[in-house]
């Protein structure tokens, strides 16, 4: 009896830490180090050139060439190969970027903290607009309100957020010039403390409003229409016939209930918010992996387009897997289940 | 699920305008080169001019005219939007339908593909791809194909595994009828509004792709695309260039998403009972 009970703890655990979608978040993990791996060397020609690009090796010693070879073990078997890649990886080694002269993976250090800042932010924002105000615009339908919102943020949500940020630009820092025109900081003004803190914030406004304004829309209609229709369920009827007042309906039965579709769709929505971001940071060159990844196409610097490649990724899937483990927070009935 | 979603929206007033902002596109892609006296690759010789009969938008900073190379952009929009809608939805309806069918190890098989593919960050791995393989635009066409599917891969499966169950497809199995028949006479008859909405989603994703990855400074040099076009301008926009450069190509391309998205919305609460305003139910308590 005791073992019986201890057993379904930790089985309970398990699916709790473990949910069934972690097999294909792995699933795509490997695929992008194939890619990653299969890409460069499926090229026709020297296997070094295509990892590198023509551009890197003609500022290349032969010496250096002779090196590179080793480290890859591009003499040797793919197999070997194959070892050297996952070894290297297994070291954070994700290869070295020739235009930045440094460790690929410092140099996207540098950058992703800047980048989660603004996805988080724009996340965390658009999510809790996005509810409130598609609970209320769901809850009375039809009316001038719903009818308003309904229109104006479906029509925002169309833009291409590239576009918006773009707008954004023009109006506060081109035309007005109250916003800063880009950056994350302002270059030596040497702030510190809480100016530092406002510095920041106050270049972080524009791509941050111009993220959030292109998140709200999808949020704010997928959350309206659960209420309607979760406002049809019986349970409603049930609340209202026990003389719930309108506001407990409102938000604690419909609300909440709505609350699960949501956040299924935020998770299937993150790639698109991480690379969102990017388009942005690109607009108004932001120190993030937007500005980085730029630089890199422009440069055709492989390796390190290789490593936001990977990096990106690592960084979506964990995001989607915090979701799956909040969403069984949520929804008990899928932490019990099967 | 037999509704006539055409006959539906003519009558929603969010559909005509993104009729109306689609047909002005197209007019513009169709008619391209009567609208315009230049050729999109023409130098003028005058670079940054404002607008003018000569030149209706101006000219950029290589001395080419703005509108004749807006008019263009708006062919290689509407034809990649046209092929990615074809050939991803045909993939989606492929994989979906026969996962679907066949059921078994193929069908974990495909939706675990499905699964791993939704969940990665595609434009980044468009990139890093068409970074090696320089991509001209038949080529851009399948890429972005082979990364728009799996969505609706997975809305065509559990639809068609729903459709299989149904009554009237088990009346026709005890008829005799084979599995080909089915699939030909009621199956793919009724999947066509899931088809159409698959559609537009696609279009709409391919649009802004094309335009994105052209933004991002990856697309065929000899290709004239809105996307490149913005990322071209927006350097410039210390001058007052932008006024005729980058606003009119953004607002262009925002036209053609929206004109898709207005469209697909409308479609999608035509083919959704639940959402639709004259609901039985909502009479009785609103009415």
């Amino acid at each position: 009896m005791e073992q019986k009970r201890e057993h379904s703890f930790w089985k309970i655990l398990g699916k709790n830490l473990f949910p069934a979608s972690l097999q294909s978040y792995l699933i795509a993990l490997g695929a992008i180090f194939s890619l990653n791996f299969i890409l460069p060397r499926l090229m026709p020609g020297d296997p070094l050139h295509a990892i590198y690009g023509d551009e890197a090796l003609v500022a290349m010693t032969d010496e250096m060439e002779a090196q590179l070879i080793r480290q890859f073990s591009l003499d040797k078997s793919w197999w070997d190969q194959m070892l050297a890649y996952i070894m290297g990886l297994l070291q954070g080694d994700l290869g070295f970027s020739y235009y930045y002269r440094e460790q690929v993976s410092q140099v996207i250090l540098g950058a992703l903290p800047w980048t989660l800042l603004l996805a988080g932010l724009a996340l965390v924002i658009a999510t809790a607009i996005g509810i409130i105000l598609g609970i209320e615009s769901g809850f009375c339908r039809g009316s001038s309100l719903d009818r308003g919102l309904v229109a104006s943020l479906m029509f925002l949500g169309g833009f291409p957020d590239f576009f918006i940020g773009i707008l954004l630009l023009l109006i506060f820092a081109v035309s007005l010039d109250i916003m800063p025109l880009s950056g994350a900081t302002s270059p030596y003004a040497g702030y510190e403390g809480l100016a530092y803190m406002l510095d920041v914030l106050k270049h972080l406004a524009l791509p941050l409003a111009s993220m959030v304004l292109v998140q709200l829309g999808g949020i704010f209609l997928l959350t309206r229409n659960t209420m309607v229709t979760l406002l049809g369920e019986s349970f409603i009827l049930t609340a209202r016939a026990k003389g719930c007042p309108e506001s407990y309906i409102k938000y604690s039965h419909a609300g909440r209930n709505s609350l699960l579709p949501v956040t299924t769709a935020t998770g299937m929505h993150i790639p698109h918010l991480i690379t969102g971001a990017l388009f942005i940071e690109i607009v108004f060159s932001y120190p993030g992996i937007g500005s980085l990844l730029n630089t890199a196409i422009a440069a055709r610097d492989y390796p390190l387009i290789q490593g936001i490649l990977l990096i990106v990724t690592v960084t979506v899937l964990s995001a989607n897997y915090l979701v799956d483990l909040l969403y069984m927070r949520l929804d008990p009935r899928v932490r019990y289940a099967h | 699920m037999h509704i006539d979603p055409l006959g539906e929206i003519s009558h929603d007033p969010l559909a005509k305008i993104g009729m109306l902002m689609l047909a002005t596109v197209t007019l513009m892609a169709i008619f391209a080169p009567l609208l315009s006296s230049y050729s999109p690759h023409d130098y003028t010789g005058e670079i940054f001019s404002p607008p003018s009969m000569d030149h209706l938008l101006g000219t950029d900073s290589m001395g080419q005219d703005i509108w004749v190379r807006l008019l263009y952009g708006a062919r290689t929009s509407l034809l990649v939007a046209g092929a990615v809608a074809l050939l991803s939805t045909l993939l989606s309806v492929l994989v979906g339908a026969t996962a679907a069918l066949a059921g078994g190890l193929y069908e974990r098989f495909c939706m675990r593909i499905v699964d791993a593919m939704i969940s990665l960050p595609t434009i980044i791995v468009m990139i890093l791809v068409a970074a090696y393989l320089r991509p001209s635009l038949p080529l851009l066409i399948l890429l972005i194909s082979a990364f728009s599917w799996p969505g609706g891969a997975r809305i065509v499966r559990s639809q068609v595994l729903s459709l299989k169950e149904r009554m009237h497809i088990n009346a026709a199995r005890t008829f005799g009828a084979g599995w080909r028949h089915i699939v030909s006479t009621h199956i793919i008859p009724d999947l066509s509004p899931i088809i159409s909405a698959l559609m537009m989603q696609d279009a709409r994703r391919a649009v802004f792709m094309e335009a994105g990855l052209a933004f991002l400074g990856v697309s065929d040099p000899m290709v004239i695309s809105w996307g490149k076009m913005m990322h071209q301008a927006l350097a410039f926009t210390y001058l007052d260039v932008w006024q005729w450069w980058l606003v009119p190509t953004g607002l262009a391309l925002s036209a053609t998403l929206i004109g898709i998205s207005f469209l697909s919305c409308s479609l999608e609460t035509a083919m959704n009972p639940r959402l639709k305003k004259d609901h039985a139910r909502d009479n009785a308590r609103y009415g």
